[in-house]
Order: structure tokens, then sequence, then C-alpha cells
């Protein structure tokens, strides 16, 4: 079951600091890594919210924001809809589609789970690869960006844009708490813990992880929808399954299970990218390295290793009186 | 309430139950007898959904629940308690609880509002914490109670859902008499119209709660009747009780 800690709050106020004031202060190079992050922090909240509080370790993910990127590509340039429109169609069919996923998924378990999702999305990235209508192995250009001209918001403005993301983030954050701490959310964690208890109790098993699964997929196909907005280009590599296998990286490195982890994993991630790559090309061996090391120090990824070290403190100040306390003791 | 006709399973050249039929009233409760291995929880698998007998159905309140699903059943009434504790470890008394009250009350599946905060659901979790005198351990992790406190909460899980029948498989299994002493006010405290199907293996709480007794030897049912018929057969002596009369 979720829920917030000190900690987690103060590691909120931290992160939500430090994105807005690279949000003012950045330049361009900047606010393109930070809406990289903040696209990327969606995505991994999407995953957690599925392998961290229901064991549902999905490969599809990636493949399920590129069907919110090229559905809103194609909704708004082929078929002509407003953005705002084609944006939620967009979002609405991902969901569709994540439900259809994660009710079929549903009976298997461990690896055969993860398995039929890396099915489901190659089969995705295989369509996309071939399909015309996709513009193949070219992609699809000319996406637009919603337009909030109305309102005096420019998000053709790089630093607008960022700022726009990093309050959908904040609004997905607040999604995703919500649910996971709902009626859904608690059968959601209590399948984890005890699927064949559930079952019994009277619960039906494949609608809470297909529901469940159906959410998160919407929060990824809107990841998708803003990272189409981003580069204002798609091609099929946003579906492959590298892009899921990476999501889980940044969960795992930044905590499962926590939602907090999984934005530290995110920014960590993309920074160490592009400092590395400029160093050396082989820069995903070192990201190994360090993801290694994370698995292998038996914390629950960097958040869960600072949660470990607090609590360890605050166990270690109980236990020990303090000096002066002695003293008076004697 | 709940009837059995003519139950068969085996597994392979095993046969586990053997024509087995049963007929409990509304409010009944009927404890079921027997040695190791003759069938007393593959019977209640079949019972619950969790097996698919060979032969024979299964009827709840008149209604033939066979080919129904496990949680489908659950929701119709039959509810169960584990001979080995399968609770959510990780979770509070109150949480777990709370998730079998959700279940009930139609607030496991709405993503909008916390089950656990519903009115209903507190109200269940308040009366069924009071019925299996859980209130002291409420806010308690299921890792931070002892082993006897977990067994009141199997069967607090269970009666969480409001069932019409409630299954107990060996509800004091592994507890001290001190707290099997308990077990007997817990179970004879437990509304009267809520039938209860119990296997046990201690005596003196089988026929301190039992209205009927049904023996099970080799799959078969070898004895259907009343406590103080069951204590006087030879037929039980022989192949369960003589140990117990002994001692």
């Amino acid at each position: 079951m979720f829920h917030h800690t000190p900690l987690r709050y103060a590691a909120l106020v931290l992160l939500a600091s430090g994105a807005l004031f690279q949000a003012f202060t950045a330049q361009y190079f900047g606010l393109e890594i930070l809406t990289e992050i903040l696209i990327l922090a969606m995505l991994v909240l999407a995953l957690d919210m599925v392998a961290g509080f229901g064991g549902m370790v999905s490969l599809c993910h990636g493949a399920l924001m590129g069907v919110g990127a090229y559905g809103y590509a194609v909704l708004s340039t082929t078929a002509g809809l407003t953005p705002p429109v084609a944006m939620a169609a967009a979002v609405g069919i991902t969901a569709g589609i994540s439900w259809v996923i994660g009710a079929i998924c549903s009976r298997s378990h461990g690896i055969y789970f993860i398995m039929a999702t890396l099915a489901f999305g190659q089969m995705a990235y295989s369509y996309v690869f071939e399909a015309p209508i996709f513009g193949g192995d070219d992609g699809l250009g000319g996406i637009e960006r919603l337009d909030l001209s109305a309102v005096g918001i420019d998000l053709n403005d790089t630093r607008t844009f960022a700022l726009f993301c990093l309050v959908a983030l904040a609004a997905i954050y607040g999604l995703a708490v919500m649910v996971l701490r709902s009626g859904l959310g608690r059968s959601f964690s209590g399948v984890m813990h005890n699927e064949q208890r559930m079952r019994a109790l009277g619960l039906t098993v494949w609608r809470v992880k297909a529901d469940v699964f159906g959410l998160s997929g919407m929060i990824a196909g809107f990841a998708g929808v803003l990272a189409a907005q981003h580069i204002m280009y798609i091609s099929p590599g946003l579906m492959a399954w590298t892009v899921s296998g990476e999501a889980l990286v940044v969960v795992i490195l930044g905590g499962l299970g926590t939602l907090v982890g999984p934005l530290v994993g995110a920014a960590v991630f993309v920074v160490l990218k592009h400092e590395l790559s400029s160093l050396t090309t082989y820069w995903h061996l070192i990201v190994g390295v360090i993801l290694i090391g994370v698995v292998m120090s038996r914390a629950n990824g960097i958040f869960g290793f600072i949660e470990d070290y607090f609590a360890a403190r605050s166990k270690a100040a109980v236990a020990t009186p303090k000096a002066t306390e002695v003293t008076k003791d004697a | 309430m709940l009837e059995t006709r003519n139950l068969d399973k085996s597994f392979g050249a095993v046969h586990v139950t053997r024509d087995v039929s049963l007929k409990l009233e509304r409010g009944e409760r009927r404890v079921i007898l027997g040695p190791n291995g003759a069938g007393k929880t593959t019977l209640f698998n079949q019972l619950v959904g969790e097996l698919t007998p060979d032969r024979g159905t299964v009827h709840l309140a008149g209604e033939d629940v066979t080919a129904l699903p496990v949680a489908k059943r659950a929701r119709q009434g039959l509810s169960r308690s584990y001979q080995k504790n399968t609770l959510f470890d990780g979770l509070t008394v109150e949480e777990n609880l709370g998730l079998a009250a959700a279940i009930h009350t139609g607030n496991a599946t709405t993503f909008w509002s916390d089950s656990l905060g519903k009115a209903e659901v507190r109200e269940i979790v308040k009366d069924v914490a009071n019925q299996v005198d859980l209130m002291p351990f409420l806010h308690a992790k299921v890792s931070q109670i002892s082993y006897g406190v977990r067994r009141q909460l199997e069967v607090g899980v269970a009666l969480a859902t409001r069932p019409l029948v409630l299954l107990m498989d060996e509800p004091t299994s592994g507890v001290g008499p001190e707290m099997a002493k308990g077990f007997h006010d817990l179970l004879n405290n437990l509304p009267r119209d809520l039938t209860l199907l119990i296997i046990e293996h201690d005596m003196d709480l089988a026929f301190d709660v039992a209205d009927t007794i049904t023996v099970l030897n080799y799959g078969e049912v070898v004895f259907d009747g009343l406590p103080d018929a069951a204590r006087g057969s030879d037929l039980l002596k022989e192949i369960y009780l003589g140990s117990w009369e002994d001692a």
C-alpha cells in the first residue's frame, strides 16, 4: 500500500524545487534535458504503478508510450483533428489497448508475464515499422504542439513547454497516488501480496489487474503524446523494447514501489546519459555497472538506499541515549 | 444452506473424495473429523471452487454453484479460512480486514476514493475486530503480531466478507491450549445464523462447538450425526478417536 513519509515529501519538494530552478534559469540545452527527464518520469511512474505495487513487470510500456505518440501524430496530422481532441483520443486509445493487454496477461505471472508483455510490445513495434500510415521506418514529422495561445501560453517556447510538462507530471503523480490509495489500489496491492486469498474473498482478480494496467497505460500514452509534441517527430524507435527495458532500469535504479524513487531515477539516468555520452560512446557500460552496484547493494534503488540510511539513523538515535541523559542517570 | 451431492475427486489413481453428500441447514455448526489424508481439505477446496470435482454438485442457498469460479462463490456468501495463514503480511490488521470488507461492500474497485475511508467498510472492520478480539492489534502489521493472533485474523478476514457459510480449516492449528480455549469462545460467540463447517483436530473444541459431526475416512463419509452419537461410535473409536479416548 502506498503512503507518503516525511522523507518522501522532502524528496518531492527537493525534486520540484530543482526542476523549477532549472526551468527558470537553464538555457535551451538544459531545458531540453529537463523536458526529457519529465517525460521519462511520467513513463516510469506508470511502470512503477504496475510493477512496484502489483508485481506486473511490463516490457511493453515503451510501446504503450509509442501508441500514445503515434495516435496523437496520426490523429492530429493525417486525420486533421485539433490537438486537444487528438490528445484525448490518443490517451483514450492507449488506455483501452493497455486494458486489453492487462486483461489478457493477467493470468500469467513472473517471467511469463514479462514475455507476454514483451510480445505485445514487439507486435506493436513491428506493425508500426511496416505500416505506411505510420510512416514506416521513416517515422512521422510535422507534429504540432498543443495550442494554448487563447490563454496566453505559447507551448512552442522551450521554457514554457518544460513548465507545462512539469505541471503535467505533478498532476500525473497526484493521479497515481490517488489510484494507489483508492479501493482499486488497495485491492491491487492485496493481489500482489496474496492473489489466491483475494480471489477467495470474492475479488475478480483479472479485472483489477486490467483496470490498473489500463490506467498505467493511459499515463504512458500521455507521456507519449508529450514526447511527440516535444520532438515534433516520431519514429518506430520510440516503441522498441529497449525503451521499455530502459524504463525498467530507471525504476529499479530509483526504487521500485516508491513512486518517488523512479522520479529520482529518471533525473539521475538522463543526466548520467548526457554527461557520460559526452565522455565516451560506451556510456551504457558505466550505467550498467552502476545498476549492478545498486542491485547488489540489496537496497531498493537509490531512494531505497536513502530511506534505509535515515531509518537506520533514527533507530540508532532511539537506541542510544544522549550523553546528557547518561550523565544525569549517573 | 450448503449441500453437496455425490462429490468425487481423484488425483490419478488416488481417490480423494468418494461420493460425499452433505447437507447443512442455516445456522448449523458442523465439524468434519478424520485422520490425516482423509480428504477433508480437498473437500473444502471443492466446496469453494479451488478444485473442480470429477463428479457431483455443490449447492449454496439452493443454487447450483458447481460451475462458478472461486470469486463468484465467495460473493454469493461462501467464505473460508485456511489451515496455513494466508494473510497480507506487509499490511496492518485493519488493512487486512478492510480488503475483505471493501470487496463485500463493492468498494474494492473504485479508483477515486479510499475504501478504508468508507463508513460501511470501517463498520465491518470494527465489528469483526470486536468479534475475533483484534481491537488491540488493529494498527499493528501482520508481521508484528503473534501466531495465535494471526489465526484469529485468518478467521476475521473470512468473516469480513459477511458470509452465509464459513468454512474453517483447522482454525486452532498450531496454537497452544490457552489460545485454543479462546477459540471456543470466539466460535461460540459468532452469530447463530452463520452456518459453520469446521475441520478440526482439537476434539474438545469439536464437541464443544458442533451441532453435528461428519467423519471422513479415505475420502468417504463414514459417520454423519450428533456429537453424542459420535462419542459412542465404535467405528469412530477405531479409525480416529481411539488415541484421544485413551489419552
